[in-house]
């Protein structure tokens, strides 16, 4: 209980955002263009939740070995990554620690935070225990 | 009238089978910027979070559904949950079915649940993607 796995960096970048567009098919201009980012609200371009979401997940799925384990997967997103148009782009840092274990499965809370900000809330993974 | 608590309970038809490959899971595996083996190779598994793909397809029936009058671009995503019975793999076709669970209005937010079952072509349950959707209504 309370074991923590280790924790992962995940930068992201501008051409990190327009490659998962393409890949997800989400072409929600927020997520590549400045101008439809600040009519919303924001000061630039924000990443999609679910490729913050999806990322954020590797460190379960490291830990595990298996992605075929996961069986849930929730995410509650707090605060948008905010992608700057430059090299080093936004780093996400996720890390994730076993909040209970029984016969069948293991659930771990995730938590990211990204320029210091916590970006998801509530985040939990539940993993199969294939061997005991 | 647009979207509002009495659009709960409402189903949309199953969107046409979206066919898994091999490509489209490496392609997304790469996407998320994850090197796992279990994503390539001869029998590729799909990322846990591939079924997003097929979801959104999915959703596309309440934006399109004039009724609601909701529009993508005034549209957040607040929460996601997927629920995996299992990983999506070369070769299945899965078709996504959308229910609003619930709806929750805040003078100009709306706040959508959305529920997508995922199934496969013999109809075994490949689980689900469910998600809070925020959408703002323009102050008219």
């Amino acid at each position: 209980m309370g074991f923590q796995l280790p924790p992962i960096t995940i930068p992201i970048t501008r051409t990190t955002v327009v490659r998962y567009a393409g890949a997800s098919t989400d072409f929600n201009p927020i997520h590549y263009s400045d101008h439809a980012a600040r009519e919303l609200g924001f000061e630039q371009v924000v990443a999609h939740g679910m490729l913050t979401m999806a990322a954020a997940l590797r460190v379960v799925t490291d830990w595990v070995g298996d992605p075929d384990e996961v069986s849930e997967y929730f995410v509650r997103f707090i605060n948008p990554v905010l992608v700057p148009d430059d090299a080093m782009g936004a780093r996400l840092e996720v890390s994730g620690t076993v909040t209970a274990v029984d016969d069948k499965r293991v659930t771990i809370s995730i938590e990211a935070t990204c320029a210091g900000q916590k970006i998801l809330g509530a985040a939990k993974a539940v993993v199969r225990r294939s061997n005991g | 009238m647009p979207i509002n608590a009495e659009h709960a309970g409402r189903r949309y038809p199953a969107t046409k089978p979206y066919l898994v490959t091999s490509a489209r899971i490496a392609e997304f595996a790469a996407a998320i910027g994850d090197d796992n083996p279990a994503y390539t190779g001869e029998e590729p598994i799909a990322p846990p979070t591939f079924s997003t793909l097929i979801a959104a397809q999915a959703w596309g029936a309440l934006f399109d559904d004039p009724e609601l009058e909701i529009s993508l671009h005034r549209t957040m995503h607040a929460d996601q949950r997927f629920r995996i019975t299992r990983s999506l793999r070369t070769g299945d076709l899965v078709s996504a079915t959308a229910t609003i669970e619930k709806v929750r209005i805040r003078g100009n937010t709306e706040m959508i649940t959305v529920d997508v079952a995922l199934t496969g072509a013999d109809g075994e349950d490949l689980g689900s993607a469910i998600s809070q959707l925020i959408h703002n209504r323009q102050a008219s």
